[in-house]
């Protein structure tokens, strides 16, 4: 019946007559290797409404029609083979063929068979010899219906379409009854069967133009049909063709039909079918289009699957069912993903084109994203970009349809069966978030640029889009801003800030740097043109979140990004306080590891900001946590370490590869491995030199250490080549209190092209850099060499470090009031005076000594204990006593070296 | 350098620390049935000994050599001696007992001494007590009753009095280091301690009358500044390495004493887990018992808890042995130096 739909310029008896056969058709065979989406849902809504008698008659259709392939290809061994199976299977459905009678189909290819056979009778001449006696002996049983057969076909034919349509209807209501299965699935069977078979006969016939021998065929096959009457017409692929010949006769027929239809009310789901199938055949009709396509030939069908029926009213209710139908594939094995996009494309042009209301646009273009994104099975793959190109565009039209209609109501907690989509008076509802599709999509962003080589001009390509996203993002939040709640608007806001956080903004710098009385008027207006300064927009998407937001990981995301964006803008006081209200840094080993890489990149980002501020320590102490581990790169979400490969298996490391950060988002781990190195020299170098004698010293960083001593064991040294070289040189250079040399190492053509132009305002920088080495320099001079001098004059310190007096002056106040320099200034003559008060290496001696034995003794009671037993309270306590007591020393040695080196 | 050696060599006295040292270990020991009640060293070992050094020693390095001479009563007089060749690495096959034989069959050929009584060792800032010197003074010992062990400290020497120094291993020192015995029990059994390991004889050097002859005629024409590293005030670097080293034998101290700790409470761990064991055991038998069933057969408990394995205790009583010595040359340098500071000051105040 459905090849009737599909043609629809057969004889009506012909056709009803294939349809009948397909209808019972199986799906196995190459029936279900077809790409299409649909045959496969034909065959799961089947199974579950086939009855017995269906399911044998499919396995006679199934072997039928594996009978007649084998006789378009005269191969007859293959033939008789079927033949044999078909002839079991019969006697399988024996008993439902007792109670329906014969079918006809059955007749038919027992008659077709013996035609078939009486007509070649050269080639394959042992098998056919026995399948001609076969099918003799066979057909001796079925006589009479054969011959009633061959004497009226189409009558008999067109009884049981006839039956056939009673049958199925029946069998829907049934189901309809029992199994609760709507009405739609029943008609998506029907409706599916045609595209699926209009697909099916495309495939075929392609297939048959390809191969040479088949055109052969073709014209054998052509002579074969019109003696076989109107056997063959299910012969797929000649349809078309065949078509022609009985075209005159279709319209009458066609008719004739729609009449009758419009009769049985009752059946008006079938008659939706035919009619939409019949849809195009009539506007083509009119413009006297189809003569001329038919003629084309077979291979000019087109190859667009049909939606509808001709001639079918296209109405929202026809459009949802068919919607869903579609639907109703989606995720299944073997779906194909892409004729699904195509239909549903389809399908809004046909909506489109009828004029069904924004409303049931809306809700395909949904799908078609929705669909979009199912296209990637495997969620480490990325869309191809011509899909991500489609899916843009889709989300633009979407939000263009919901700018422009604003009645249109769009959100997840719209239920199904409450969605308006065609009720103009009351606010169209649509199912569907747009948010969802929004994020959704920006994960695809984030997806192809992780995936696509951040060195190809690939990358540059994808990062074009990003101002699509970002305007996509940014028209989305307009929209929600006016219908959304506000988790959504939270929601969009976030994306928003994602998209924001991590640029610089330059024209704001600009503006900064050029005060307002510089510029013109005209181009202060184009500044204020240009849209907010990121800063004002982030501050208000940050505000909204923080007052606004529920759920913790928002807030958590948006703090981190406003945080990370002050720091970009070297608001370093801002970052720095909000870092610390926000208390992440107490709970952030609980957050997913997503966000604390968000973290660890904004606590770098705050690090490199405190050093571009000149507040080294700070800068330290940011940025220990990552560079002490030396995973900074992990830490940081930049790729990952080829040592632990071994560690992890194929699903970690597809995870992690998933949380890595696009590489536009990238911090530069040697400029923030110099950052670290530089501000570790800073702290390190002055420390050292005044601890030189102290073996209770400890290292700030670990790492720096490290540096220095792989420069030790460099047996031959060489000018500087890498930016660790350099650092280390300068760190040498410093000890000596050689600053000039120092600064030299530090800052230079090398280090300039590596690391320093790196910053937005390189110069500052640069200045600052110079600055402090200018100062330590003078610590680390005045620590190692106050040994040597019984008094130096300022100013020759001044002139040695081209500091001014007044700031030499100030560094070595600092020092003497915290006691890392034994002097006093005499002010009259402007000199240092130094104290020997240190402690000389004997009694540097004596006093570890003393802790040692101190420890020794704690060790030798313990055993004392264990010989006694546990009972010397007295002991314990004041043992305890003594280590409380040493703690609070060490940490009260601590603050001291902080507050030596924080100036 | 000579003369130095020579004005230290007349006085033929045993230093005064030394000879106290001695006589209180003999004293704790109190055992007196030593075979060596003193060692009389010819002049000729003592320069022999020292130009060694002087020739290649150096640093930390230490030298050694063979003592000869010959056992007169309760005296030993080592009157020759020779050094052991400083072998490197690439002649790995240089036979030292073959090298002795020699040596000693060539020097008798020449009418020496050839008793072989112990050997000699050069030593850095007195760490002298280690394993390796038990060891081989165990060796001599066991072969040969009276053999002696003659420490010299160049550095002692280098300030201006020469530091020679004559031990042997106690008796009971060497009944513990037979059995080769050296967990707690054992050490405890033989109420042995680390002031116990070594007795020092006391040594008198002697030289023949024309050579104390020429000494006098020597010392009448030197002149007097040429004493004057006994007055260096300049002590802080021997104080500071002598500190040093006794640091180092601190840290070892506590490392074996936490070793010792662990073994300690793992032992007192598994004490009560087999006491636990035990009780349990019995608790079943009586139980059994009152049922009338056969007792269960008795398992071996030291198979089942293995003791752990008692650290040996012989490196700790070293390290203190050697604690001790650092400690008392710390007293010595330190008593010596506030003497020569009076005596500086006083000068000051005079000159004043």
């Amino acid at each position: 019946m459905s090849r009737f739909f599909t043609t629809g310029s057969d004889s009506e008896s012909e056709s009803s007559l294939s349809g009948e056969e397909l209808v019972t058709k199986p799906v196995g065979g190459n029936y279900g290797k077809q790409p299409l989406l649909l045959s496969e849902d034909e065959e799961d809504t089947k199974r579950v409404v086939r009855s017995a008698k269906d399911k044998r008659f499919e396995e006679l259709t199934n072997l039928i029609r594996t009978i007649r392939n084998a006789m378009k290809i005269r191969d007859v061994t293959k033939c008789l083979e079927e033949f044999e199976l078909l002839g079991k299977a019969y006697g399988k459905a024996k008993s439902i063929v007792d109670k329906e009678g014969v079918p006809r189909f059955y007749i038919r290819i027992l008659a077709d068979l013996e035609d078939y056979l009486n007509e070649m009778n050269k080639n394959n001449a042992k098998a056919l010899s026995t399948l001609r006696q076969k099918i003799r002996k066979y057909n001796r049983d079925f006589e009479s219906h054969i011959t009633s057969y061959k004497q009226n076909p189409e009558q008999s034919a067109d009884e049981d379409a006839e039956k056939n349509e009673e049958d199925s209807e029946g069998s829907s209501d049934e189901d309809e009854d029992e199994d609760g299965v709507s009405a739609a699935t029943f008609l998506k069977k029907k409706s599916d069967a045609p595209s699926g078979d209009s697909r099916k006969f495309l495939k075929k016939m392609e297939d048959e133009d390809e191969d040479s021998e088949d055109s052969e065929d073709d014209e054998d096959w052509d002579t074969g049909s019109t003696s076989s009457d109107s056997d063959s017409e299910e012969e797929e692929g000649k349809q078309t063709a065949l078509a022609s010949r009985f075209l005159k006769k279709a319209p009458t027929t066609e008719e004739d039909k729609k009449a009758a239809e419009k009769k049985r009310e009752d059946k008006a789901k079938k008659k939706h079918d035919r009619k939409s199938k019949r849809l195009d055949e009539e506007e083509e009709d009119n413009e006297g289009g189809e003569w001329e396509r038919v003629r084309g030939g077979a291979p000019l069908v087109k190859e667009k699957p049909k939606m509808f029926a001709k001639g079918t009213e296209i109405t929202h209710a026809v459009v949802i069912k068919k919607l869903n139908e579609i639907l109703q594939a989606r995720g299944k094995k073997g779906t194909d993903r892409a004729a699904q996009i195509e239909l549903l494309q389809l399908l809004v042009q046909i909506a489109a084109e009828n004029n069904l209301g924004e409303g049931i646009i809306v809700k395909i273009k949904f799908n078609i994203i929705a669909s979009l994104y199912d296209y990637n099975p495997n969620l480490a793959t990325y869309m191809k970009p011509e899909m991500w190109q489609k899916c843009l565009d889709c989300i633009n039209e979407l939000i263009d349809i919901l700018f422009a209609n604003p009645n249109i109501f769009v959100g997840e907690n719209i239920l199904e069966e409450s969605e308006n989509l065609q009720n103009v008076d009351q606010p169209l509802r649509v199912r569907g978030c747009i948010l969802t599709l929004v994020e959704r999509m920006d994960e695809e962003f984030t997806k192809i640029m992780q995936n696509t080589d951040p060195h190809s001009q690939e990358y540059v390509e994808h990062l074009k889009d990003e101002a699509q996203v970002c305007a996509i993002i940014g028209r989305v939040q307009r929209y929600l801003e006016e219908k959304g709640t506000t988790e959504e608007i939270c929601r969009i806001y976030l994306r928003r800030i994602l998209h924001t956080y991590y640029k610089f903004d330059y024209k704001a710098h600009q503006r900064q740097l050029t005060p307002p009385e510089g510029s013109s008027k005209s181009e202060q207006d184009q500044a204020e043109n240009e849209g907010e300064d990121s800063a004002v927009l982030m501050e208000r998407l940050c505000k909204y979140i923080y007052a606004k937001d529920r759920t913790d990981r928002i807030r958590t995301c948006t703090i981190l990004c406003h945080i990370y964006h002050h720091a970009l803008h070297s608001r370093w006081y801002q970052a720095r306080d909000l870092m610390l209200m926000s208390h992440l840094q107490d709970n952030i080993q609980h957050a997913d590891p997503p966000v604390q890489i968000l973290y660890n990149r904004t606590m770098v980002q705050l690090g490199i900001c405190a050093f571009r501020q000149g507040l080294t320590k700070d800068a330290h102490n940011a940025l220990l946590d990552i560079q002490s581990s030396g995973r900074a790169k992990e830490l940081l979400g930049q790729g990952l370490l080829l040592r632990s490969l071994q560690e992890r298996n194929q699903e970690q490391e597809k995870v992690e590869r998933r949380r890595q950060v696009p590489f536009h988002l990238h911090i530069n781990l040697e400029l923030l491995e110099c950052v670290y190195l530089v501000s570790a020299m800073l702290l390190e170098i002055p420390y050292m030199a005044a601890h030189e004698s102290d073996a209770r010293r400890r290292m700030i960083s670990k790492q720096f250490h490290h540096q220095l001593r792989v420069g030790e064991r460099q047996p031959l040294l060489g000018p500087p080549e890498s930016m660790r070289e350099h650092v280390v040189a300068a760190s040498k250079a410093m000890k000596m209190g050689d600053w000039k040399t120092c600064h030299s190492f530090i800052i230079n053509e090398k280090m300039n092209g590596k690391v320093w132009d790196l910053f937005p305002e390189a110069d500052k920088v640069r200045t600052m850099l110079v600055r402090k080495i200018q100062e330590e320099s003078l610590r680390t001079y005045l620590f190692t060499y106050s040994s040597v001098y019984d008094s130096i004059s300022m100013e020759t310190l001044a002139d040695m470090f081209e500091l001014d007096l007044p700031t030499v002056h100030s560094i070595i106040s600092k020092m003497i009031i915290n006691e890392e320099l034994m002097a006093s200034l005499d002010q009259p003559t402007q000199t240092v005076v130094m104290h020997r008060t240190e402690p000389t290496a004997q009694q540097n001696l004596a006093l570890q000594l003393a802790e040692k034995l101190g420890s020794l003794v704690e060790n030798n009671e313990r055993v004392f204990d264990h010989k006694q037993g546990t009972y010397g309270g007295y002991f314990r306590d004041q043992k305890d006593g003594y280590r409380k007591n040493e703690g609070y020393m060490r940490r009260g040695g601590y603050r001291q070296q902080q507050s030596q080196t924080a100036y | 350098m000579a003369s130095r050696k020579e004005g230290a060599g007349p006085n033929a006295v045993p230093s005064s620390s030394a000879t106290g040292a001695a006589g209180k270990g003999k004293g704790k020991g109190g055992s007196g049935d030593s075979a060596v009640k003193q060692v009389q060293i010819d002049g000729l070992v003592v320069l022999k000994i020292i130009k060694h050094y002087q020739e290649e020693g150096q640093g930390t390095e230490v030298v050694q050599g063979v003592l000869l001479g010959l056992v007169v009563e309760d005296r030993l007089e080592i009157t020759n001696c020779f050094p052991f060749p400083q072998h490197t690495e690439d002649d790995a096959d240089f036979d030292e007992v073959q090298y002795q034989m020699e040596m000693m069959r060539s020097l008798r050929h020449v009418n020496i001494d050839h008793l072989h009584v112990g050997w000699y060792q050069s030593t850095y800032y007195g760490s002298f007590v280690t394993r390796a010197l038990l060891d081989s003074q165990f060796s001599y010992q066991h072969a040969i009753e009276e053999s002696v062990v003659l420490i010299y400290d160049p550095i002692k020497t280098a300030q201006g009095s020469l530091s020679l120094k004559a031990y042997r291993l106690t008796p009971k020192l060497m009944e513990v280091c037979k059995e080769k015995d050296f967990s707690p029990e054992a050490l405890k059994k033989a109420n042995i301690t680390f002031e116990h390991m070594f007795e020092e004889v006391p040594i008198v050097i002697k030289n023949s009358h024309l050579i104390n002859v020429l000494m006098w005629e020597l010392e009448k024409k030197s002149a007097v500044a040429d004493k004057h590293e006994l007055l260096s005030l300049a002590s802080s670097n021997h104080l500071g390495k002598n500190l040093q080293l006794l640091m180092d034998r601190v840290d070892e101290m506590s490392q074996d004493i936490v070793k010792y700790n662990t073994y300690m409470r793992n032992t007192s761990k598994q004490q009560q887990q087999k006491h636990q064991y035990q009780q349990r055991r019995q608790q079943e038998n009586m139980q059994r018992q009152s049922r009338g069933e056969p007792p269960l057969p008795e398992e071996d408990l030291s198979k089942l808890f293995k003791p752990p394995q008692p650290p040996a205790r012989m490196d700790s009583l070293l390290i203190a042995g050697q604690i001790n010595t650092y400690c008392q040359n710390i007293k010595e340098f330190t008593a010596q130096n506030l003497g020569k500071l009076f005596m500086a000051q006083a000068l000051q105040e005079y000159n004043n």
